[in-house]
């Protein structure tokens, strides 16, 4: 009864946060004025500006427009792309797959390598290996997205020639980006698996099989890690949601056809249907993972039920 | 490292095929910064480039950008206000119709149609009907004396389109798979990652030389400039200048530079307020810049300081010299305007042109060295285009001809009061902008756009810095100039090794 109502309870909180991130998306593209000033070529007159907003509805109160991009969002119509000539939506699920492509590529492997090198250096804590992953994590996370890109490029395109610059197709197009966006998420879970398992493995449990004389290894990945791994998938799960949502600098880099960069092209060229529909399914993906993840939580930690 | 090493070797040769090294196929692949989002000549919202292969135009502009004759074998004013177009009788879409008199009429009405909001509509806006004579055989009526008519003949949004194939899919269906009568047939076309075209063998001018396009949109400079030097890419738009040196010493690779081929970069000076609305202080800022000391230092060399907004290529062209930069001039203008301390000014300027953070940053300098002290703005260009020309009240804008090649797009939009993107208001030029689209006769319409660029000097509405070039990044084996209009017709592209 009580994890019915706790989960009821988070449904609810998700959708006021839905509704709270619609209205900032709306009033937020308001601000920044209307797109009849990009959209129009820049000889048009008064007459044609003005007929562009008022074709457009963006000359009725503010009100009415909101109210009329709730109703068609409620409906699943997003409304059509002043650019494209087309429905919002449907860009945006057409591009869902190289996104996901890209978020699962670099996920994976920021994940392995980040879990293998967290939990060596976790057991050598201290130890020469331990420093050198913390350096490197340290680099992962300091360098920025855009810089790492470029030098990739220039190393592997440029100069090695090994790699294509860009683009999608071949998996070979598919190591570059994945690198660059991965980099950070590789040190975010290499530090969050290494404080975590340290952690776990000075608990009491941890001592008493010591204590037993299981073997330092046996102890590590049966016994520590299981709990040690909680905090990261929960970490994991948010990162693969925040992903989905476009990797904007690193799909403009390797010209990856993903939501990121139409969520880029769109806010430069003030295609508000298409910034609208992009924000609010990243919201929506991260209110729904956070949710689920939530829920995991109720079956799989008692602690939380109570 | 060595496994790593063996990883990537083997996936680039899985790759080759991709990438056609032999120059039999004749193909070629050409990356633009920006991504095409709809291929409807009617209905576009970014450059014809790609359109412009697809299909044709009424009147054509050769190498020489000299009016030809495309899909009209001869044209003539019948009066102030009718145009008469003969048409060509051989022609056939890529799908198999046929080419006429009511193609041309369904074409321009299509966007002069109120109910369907063209965004460029304004191009086509004196056009009043399309009269179908005889099959072959229009006449254009205009709600005025239209001098540029033939010249709106020869751009977007006068493509012709197929009237059967558009009625039958609809604009949206036509805008992602476009049939023309021009040199290349569309393919395929994903969004964000390619369109393809495939030569027209029935093409009324001749079987294209290059039988495949591939046209990819790389937005980072960088990479854009990596995939052509790697082979990737074998034209590239848009060369960023401080790669442009790399471009020119590869082994790979030429830089394509036209001479005045980009826009004309000025300050947009908010006239109605003071002090701007005192001549003395425009002629004051206008000679305290420094035009060849910026080009020569920030733009190494790739633009043409000039003193008039018309580019030399255009209709009307006079050849007014840059201000000469004067410093000790400044000075005594301003303090002739009563401004002896000089006085605070705020400009804008935007992320759009060839290093335009670095040129604001010199001409504030500029202009603090004679006393007028400048507070920069950069802001966004989805923000900057709301603002100007009304905020400033000194702006940063590029204006180009480059798709008219006549005066008037390039000084009517920008000097008469009262138009959008207009700060200026000098009554004499609005006089002389507003004769100069009344008249037909060439010569007459001529002395008119010279008389404007000469008042413009006088007057200073705003400040001409310069002229960009257009830079463009090729393979050494690709024949390939570039043109003032900024087209890429790939029908006249050649490979060099290619039958």
């Amino acid at each position: 009864m009580k994890s019915l109502r706790f989960v009821a309870g988070r449904a609810v909180q998700g959708v006021i946060v839905m509704a709270g991130v619609s209205l900032i998306v709306f009033f937020a593209l308001f601000l920044t004025g209307d797109p009849a000033a990009v959209m129009m070529p820049p000889d048009a007159n008064r007459a044609e500006i003005e007929a562009f907003r008022h074709a457009m509805g963006y000359d009725d109160p503010i009100l009415v427009q909101y109210l009329r991009f709730v109703g068609g969002v409620a409906s699943g119509d997003f409304g059509r792309s002043l650019r494209f000539q087309r429905p919002a939506f449907d860009l945006l699920f057409e591009r869902l797959p190289a996104t996901a492509l890209l978020a699962v590529t670099a996920l994976l492997w920021s994940s392995l390598l980040g879990f293998v090198l967290g939990t060596l250096a976790a057991v050598r804590k201290n130890g020469a290996i331990d420093f050198a992953i913390r350096v490197i994590s340290l680099l992962g996370q300091a360098v920025p997205v855009f810089w790492l890109g470029l030098l990739l490029i220039i190393v592997f395109s440029l100069k090695l020639r090994w790699l294509p610059s860009g683009g999608i197709g071949t998996p070979a197009q598919l190591v570059m980006p994945s690198l660059a966006l991965g980099a950070y998420y590789f040190s975010a879970i290499t530090r969050l698996v290494r404080a975590s398992l340290i952690e776990v493995l000075g608990e009491n449990y941890i001592r008493t099989a010591r204590a037993k004389g299981t073997s330092e290894w046996r102890i590590v990945v049966h016994h520590a890690m299981r709990n040690a791994l909680i905090p990261v998938i929960t970490v994991q799960g948010m990162y693969f949601a925040s992903l989905l949502g476009g990797a904007l600098i690193t799909e403009i880099i390797f010209a990856w056809p993903g939501i990121g960069r139409l969520a880029v092209d769109s806010i430069q060229t003030k295609d508000f249907p298409v910034v609208q529909a992009v924000v609010l399914f990243a919201a929506f993906v991260f209110v729904v993972t956070n949710f689920l993840v939530d829920v995991a939580h109720v079956f799989l930690n008692p602690r939380v039920r109570l | 490292m060595r496994s790593f090493q063996r990883v990537a070797l083997s996936l680039a040769l899985l790759l080759l095929p991709l990438f056609p090294a032999s120059a039999k196929e004749s193909a070629i692949t050409i990356a633009r910064s920006v991504s095409t989002t709809a291929m409807d000549p009617g209905f576009l919202r970014e450059a014809a480039t790609i359109v412009d292969n697809v299909f044709d135009t009424l009147v054509m502009r050769d190498a020489d950008m000299k009016l030809v004759p495309g899909l009209a074998v001869a044209w003539r004013p019948l009066d102030d206000t009718t145009w008469e177009f003969d048409l060509r009788k051989d022609v056939k879409f890529h799908d198999g119709e046929v080419f006429d008199a009511n193609a041309v009429k369904f074409t321009i009405d299509r966007i002069l149609d109120p109910k369907a909001n063209s965004p460029t509509l304004s191009y086509i806006r004196t056009i009043a009907s399309v009269e179908v004579v005889t099959p072959y055989t229009v006449r254009v009526k205009t709600s005025g004396p239209d001098p540029l008519l033939p010249t709106r003949m020869s751009r977007y949004p006068t493509y012709i389109v197929p009237p059967r194939y558009v009625q039958e899919v609809g604009n949206d269906v036509f805008a992602a798979k476009p049939v023309g009568t021009g040199p290349y047939a569309f393919v395929e076309f994903v969004p964000d990652r390619h369109v393809i075209l495939q030569a027209n063998p029935d093409y009324w001018r001749g079987r294209p030389a290059i039988d495949r396009v591939t046209w990819r949109a790389i937005p980072d400079g960088t990479a854009r400039i990596t995939a052509l030097l790697t082979g990737e890419a074998d034209i590239v738009e848009n060369v960023p200048v401080d790669l442009a040196p790399m471009v020119e010493q590869s082994p790979d690779a030429d830089l394509v530079s036209v001479r005045n081929g980009g826009l004309t970069v000025y300050l947009g000076l908010v006239m109605k307020d003071a002090p701007l609305d005192e001549l003395k202080v425009r002629q004051a800022l206008d000679a305290a810049i420094d035009r060849k000391g910026i080009v020569d230092n920030i733009l190494r060399g790739m633009a043409t300081p000039k003193g008039t907004q018309v580019g030399p290529a255009d209709f009307g062209y006079v050849d007014i010299p840059p201000t000469p930069y004067d410093p000790e001039k400044a000075r005594a203008l301003l303090k002739e305007a009563g401004h002896p301390d000089g006085f605070t000014v705020k400009m804008q300027s935007t992320h759009r042109y060839m290093k335009d953070g670095e040129v604001a940053q010199a001409i504030a300098q500029q202009f603090g060295d004679v006393g007028v002290k400048v507070d920069l703005e950069v802001l966004d260009w989805s923000v900057y285009t709301q603002q100007v020309p009304h905020t400033g009240p000194i702006f940063m804008l590029g204006w180009g001809s480059t798709q008219t090649l006549d005066a008037d797009a390039a000084v009517y939009a920008i000097m008469k009061s009262g138009e959008p993107y207009s700060a200026a208001n000098v009554p004499e030029l609005d006089a002389l902008l507003d004769e100069s689209r009344s008249i037909v006769d060439p010569e007459r319409r001529r002395s008119v756009l010279e008389k404007i660029q000469k008042v413009a000097a006088e007057t200073v509405p705003l400040l001409t810095l310069y002229q960009e070039d257009a830079l463009y990044g090729k393979a050494k084996d690709v024949e390939f100039v570039g043109r003032p209009d900024a087209r890429i017709p790939v029908y006249e592209i050649r490979r060099a090794d290619a039958e």
